[in-house]
């Protein structure tokens, strides 16, 4: 009873701050965000400290873990998903580039996975400005790569998607709850 | 608890001035005089080893409204007339548009309507504003607030941070009125809304707001 209580108090209440914009859209549960590469580019560019060009873009929604289960309950096993919430995730090269050994041209792309336990098949498609993943269209596929996961003991709590400096190039990673997904990415040039 | 004890019918009582009692905090918060300090907010994303996420989330409008929802449900199977990021900072009871310098946004100076990165503004069709014809393409959309005016200006200086405006790259300049409301938005909000000549991009922030006509048809 008391939890009822509490649950419907919050119902209201979390009612009441939605409709604080009337007629506008509230702030997204999980909020959108975006990585450059190199990282940190606009802050760069600014600055005028570009040392490298600007190759790829990443814009998606950052889900919250919120005590659930993520792989495997969330999100389940060998299904596509959109690697975050809301608009599908949208992968933007600038220049044709290389992810794991496979070309890409350069071009705006939306960006799934189907997370399985030892690897997530990373699917890059030509169907943009779409939601989600339910829409997803397997003849819209341009590439379709495994990379292994990597077990993380220190805990992800809002789906994390950036690009790290590697000796050949970049590293996308994927990072939520105990997993890692490292995805190696250079200029094709 | 005591009230546990009680018949459902002074619980549910209960529950109503609590919910009362809540919704005003919610109103006080809104009004701005509850500040949440960064140190809440940073405490509650310090779980987070690699990115916390943004005290200004980022957030994106398409037009038409919710373009990727119709796409997915096979509604609209054609492109989006245009798309704008950017991300949202709230009011927290700040003064946000004034003539000093405890204004948030300074009359007179550039405000990169919103937060962080550059706020982005793409058309993927060629629209008219103002009379001008704006080839579609990716442009940087930033304003300078006055009181009575905005002078909303776009911009080829994409993929950079909101502060510095390099006014070499600007191509397109146009002053819009400003319209006070009431009740006020805590959440800069930027959204399109349907019009007879296209759409508006309606700009919403604290007590201001402003919109620009967008032509998409000759």
């Amino acid at each position: 009873m008391k939890k009822f209580f509490l649950a419907s108090a919050l119902s209201f209440l979390s009612m009441m701050i939605a409709v604080a914009q009337p007629g506008l859209p509230p702030i997204d549960k999980s909020p959108m965000d975006e990585s450059y590469c190199p990282g940190n580019f606009p802050q760069l560019k600014i600055k005028d400290k570009v040392t490298d060009p600007l190759l790829a873009r990443v814009i998606y929604s950052r889900p919250q873990k919120n005590g659930r289960v993520i792989f495997g309950d969330l999100i389940e096993y060998g299904k596509v998903w959109r690697l975050g919430a809301n608009e599908a995730t949208e992968i933007e090269f600038y220049q044709d580039v290389k992810m794991g050994n496979v070309k890409i041209k350069k071009g705006r792309y939306t960006l799934y996975a189907i997370p399985d336990t030892g690897k997530w098949t990373i699917i890059i498609s030509k169907e943009t400005d779409t939601w989600g993943s339910y829409g997803y269209d397997i003849k819209k596929d341009v590439a379709r790569i495994d990379f292994p996961v990597q077990n993380q003991t220190e805990i992800a709590e809002a789906f994390t998607i950036l690009f790290d400096k590697s000796d050949k190039g970049y590293n996308l990673q994927f990072y939520w709850d105990n997993v890692k997904v490292t995805v190696p990415i250079s200029s094709s040039l | 608890m005591e009230f546990i004890k009680h018949s459902s019918k002074s619980l549910l009582a209960l529950q109503f001035f609590a919910v009362i009692l809540l919704s005003c905090n919610s109103n006080k918060n809104n009004s701005g005089n509850t500040i949440i300090t960064s140190d809440t907010i940073q405490n509650k994303e310090a779980v987070n080893p690699y990115v916390t996420n943004d005290r200004s989330p980022m957030d994106m409008s398409y037009y038409p409204h919710d373009f990727p929802v119709s796409k997915m449900n096979g509604t609209d199977t054609t492109i989006p007339v245009a798309r704008v990021i950017y991300s949202r900072p709230q009011k927290k009871g700040r003064i946000i548009f004034g003539n000093t310098s405890k204004s948030l946004c300074e009359y007179g100076k550039e405000w990169r309507l919103g937060a962080n990165e550059a706020t982005e503004l793409e058309f993927f069709i060629d629209v008219i504003i103002n009379g001008k014809k704006i080839d579609k393409g990716r442009y940087i959309i930033y304003c300078i607030p006055y009181p009575e005016k905005w002078t909303i200006i776009l911009s080829k200086n994409l993929f950079s941070w909101g502060l510095h405006m390099d006014k070499t790259k600007d191509i397109f300049k146009v002053d819009i009125p400003v319209e006070s409301q009431a009740p006020i938005v805590e959440d800069f909000t930027m959204v399109f809304q349907p019009a007879s000549y296209g759409t508006n991009l309606v700009m919403a922030w604290d007590n201001v707001k402003t919109a620009l006509r967008i032509r998409t048809t000759p």
